[in-house]
């Protein structure tokens, strides 16, 4: 063993070749706060990586005509004014291979799980430019999040960017699980990037992605709250490079930005400290282009161009609702839709608190599946006329029959879309759900047994309408006769559902 | 208007200072003094002489090289040296900064302005740590 070891080294050494080249150099003139300022250093490039003498990587930011502002990633405190810096001459870059699947990798692509080194091949540059007009293709496969208000109202699409937008404790990072958890079998790879958050909270949801199976298709890439600032500003490139790499194999891909307001925070941090003019809210002057480069990357490629596809979804954190702050307001425009998340609707117990009439989706439609779009396609206005009714009708109790009625399905409605977290709804239960609600079969369901109502009749139906459930397997979309059938176990069902109380 | 960078104020003082000797050149350094005090830049001027006297060099056809080494070197490596230099560099006066360093173990290590060529033993030592720990 020893001997295979040592002859296997003994290879290696053999095999070095030490290529002679001139290298540039700099000499550190101060170091603070994370950034070091470098004399020196000609013909360097803008985010070229330099190496200092203790092994730490930094990344040229500031090309100044005697200066170089460098961030270094990582730890800085070994460094000293008067160090040599080296100029590697290579845009930062990240590692990338399949073997990155399951592993949980710091913002510079390496592992910090414990289970080893990642073997790769290749490595991709964290900054590219996102995919030309010619090589896309617009969005019409869907994504399923499994959550039923988004499937039914707020479809996404495969290659959309949604943003998901809410205060504090509303439920972000919940629907960003719960769509990578209903990614088994979907033939997609999921990349969760955590920016600035708590390690305790990273490892919580590692361990809920392991339980759920979601691991086996997920990569996590961490920059956490105690790294320095800069890790956090390039987390989100390597996330989405690490995307790229399987997007480039035709694959489609997921990625999670958890939250782009601690990303903004974090360049803040950069950029005053490198001494670049704040602008409002004393973010740099290109705050909009470091989210706007970043989100351009979510694309479909078309077939010619090898196809596959990134959906993005970036999480913004709202301050008390705000979202004409600056940021919310930058990424909003970015974005294809967002989903809006409420304090007031998560203490009414509503769960996802997603405000279906602020939240739009402004590609997904296309994307929706037939049979869907036929269920859900009048549900979103039906909400916004419950909630018109709803406030007005606290004033009178004078109403007439039709607007009763509008009042009752509405609160049917709202109770469908309630959902429990890590439970996501299969498209297919979905659509015999809303088939259900928006076709009147609820309406004599008591409200408080909505719930009840419908998980019994998915079992009910997944026994007695199978001709249904293998019409929207394969052709997305029901006939006449799957629908006979449909109708009458549903019926069925809830002779016997109401009998017994 | 930008300010003058370090780079800028050496430039400007070597092309006053060029074509002056005896009082003349007193009177200009005068003045370069204290045009830097009124600019409040007389803690830049460490750097700006630095600059200056690389720019005398330039002129004169001069070129500093720093070397490193274990041993003092001999006077054919110093010619041989000269003549790879001249190659890259170009016909130039190479004038050499020689500095022993025990803790590179062999080799020779030649800086020239930001550019530096590595040929000691410790670097290809660290090279081949790098090699291996990256393949293991």
């Amino acid at each position: 063993m020893n001997n295979h070891i040592v002859e296997n080294l003994k290879k290696e050494i053999e095999n070095f070749k030490d290529t002679l080249r001139v290298e540039k150099v700099g000499q550190v003139m101060e170091v603070f706060d994370g950034i070091a300022k470098v004399s020196g250093l000609s013909d360097i490039k803008s985010s070229e990586m330099v190496t200092f003498p203790k092994g730490q990587v930094g990344v040229a930011l500031n090309l100044e005509e005697d200066a170089v502002g460098v961030i270094i990633l990582g730890e800085f405190s070994d460094i000293r004014e008067g160090d040599e810096v080296k100029a590697t001459g290579r845009i930062l870059e990240v590692p990338v291979s399949d073997a990155i699947i399951g592993r949980v990798v710091n913002a510079i692509g390496e592992p910090i799980d414990g289970k080893g080194a990642i073997k790769a091949e290749k490595t991709y540059p964290i900054e590219k430019v996102a995919p030309g007009v010619i090589t896309r293709q617009s969005v019409d496969q869907p994504v399923a999040t499994g959550i039923k208000a988004i499937d039914a109202i707020i479809p996404v699409g495969r290659g959309q960017r949604e943003l998901i937008i809410g205060d504090r404790q509303t439920g972000k990072t919940a629907i960003a699980i719960d769509a990578i958890l209903n990614q088994k079998g979907q033939n997609m790879i999921c990349v969760y990037v955590s920016i600035g958050q708590k390690d305790s909270k990273l490892r919580k949801l590692q361990v809920r992605l392991e339980e759920g199976g979601a691991m086996d298709y997920t990569v996590i890439v961490s920059a956490g709250a105690s790294e320095a600032a800069a890790l956090s500003y390039i987390a989100p490139y390597t996330g989405v490079s690490i995307a790229e790499y399987f997007m480039d194999q035709g694959k489609d891909v997921l990625i999670i930005y958890d939250d782009l307001s601690k990303h903004a925070v974090a360049y803040r941090e950069i950029s005053l400290l490198l001494r670049r003019p704040p602008g409002r809210e004393a973010y740099p002057g290109d705050v909009f282009y470091l989210h706007s480069r970043l989100l351009e990357r979510a694309c479909r490629r078309n077939a010619k161009y090898g196809g596959g596809s990134i959906t993005a979804f970036p999480i913004i954190e709202t301050q008390a609702g705000d979202i004409s702050a600056y940021i919310p307001t930058n990424v909003i425009s970015i974005t294809d839709g967002q989903i809006f998340l409420e304090t007031d609707l998560f203490y009414k117990g509503i769960r996802p608190a997603v405000n279906v009439g602020s939240s739009v989706s402004r590609v997904g439609g296309t994307a929706q599946i037939k049979a869907m779009k036929k269920v859900a396609g009048t549900l979103k206005l039906d909400l916004a006329q419950f909630r018109e009714l709803e406030a007005f009708a606290q004033f009178g109790s004078d109403l007439d029959e039709s607007t009763k009625a509008s009042l009752e399905r509405g609160k049917r409605s709202v109770e469908m879309l309630k959902q429990l977290q890590y439970a996501p709804v299969k498209t297919e239960h979905q659509v015999v759900g809303f088939y259900a609600l928006t076709r009147g079969y609820m309406d004599d369901v008591p409200v408080e047994r909505v719930k009840e109502f419908e998980v019994g009749l998915i079992d009910y139906t997944e026994q007695n309408a199978k001709t249904f459930y293998k019409e929207i397997a394969e052709s997305k979309m029901w006939t006449d006769k799957g629908e006979a059938e449909l109708k009458q176990a549903i019926t069925d069902f809830k002779n016997n559902f109401l009998a017994k109380v | 208007m930008a300010t003058a960078s370090n780079n800028d104020i050496a430039k400007a003082l070597f092309l006053t200072l060029e074509d002056k000797d005896g009082s003349a050149l007193s009177v200009a350094l005068k003045n370069a003094v204290s045009f830097l005090q009124r600019k409040r830049h007389l803690s830049r001027s460490e750097d700006i002489l630095t600059r200056l006297s690389l720019l005398e060099r330039e002129k004169k056809g001069e070129l500093e090289v720093n070397i490193k080494s274990t041993r003092t070197l001999r006077e054919e490596d110093k010619k041989y040296l000269r003549e790879i230099l001249k190659k890259r560099y170009g016909d130039k006066k190479f004038i050499f900064l020689e500095v022993l360093d025990e803790k590179m173990i062999g080799g020779v290590r030649i800086k020239i302005g930001d550019e530096l060529i590595d040929l000691s033993l410790k670097n290809k030592i660290q090279k081949l740590q790098e090699h291996l720990t990256r393949n293991q």
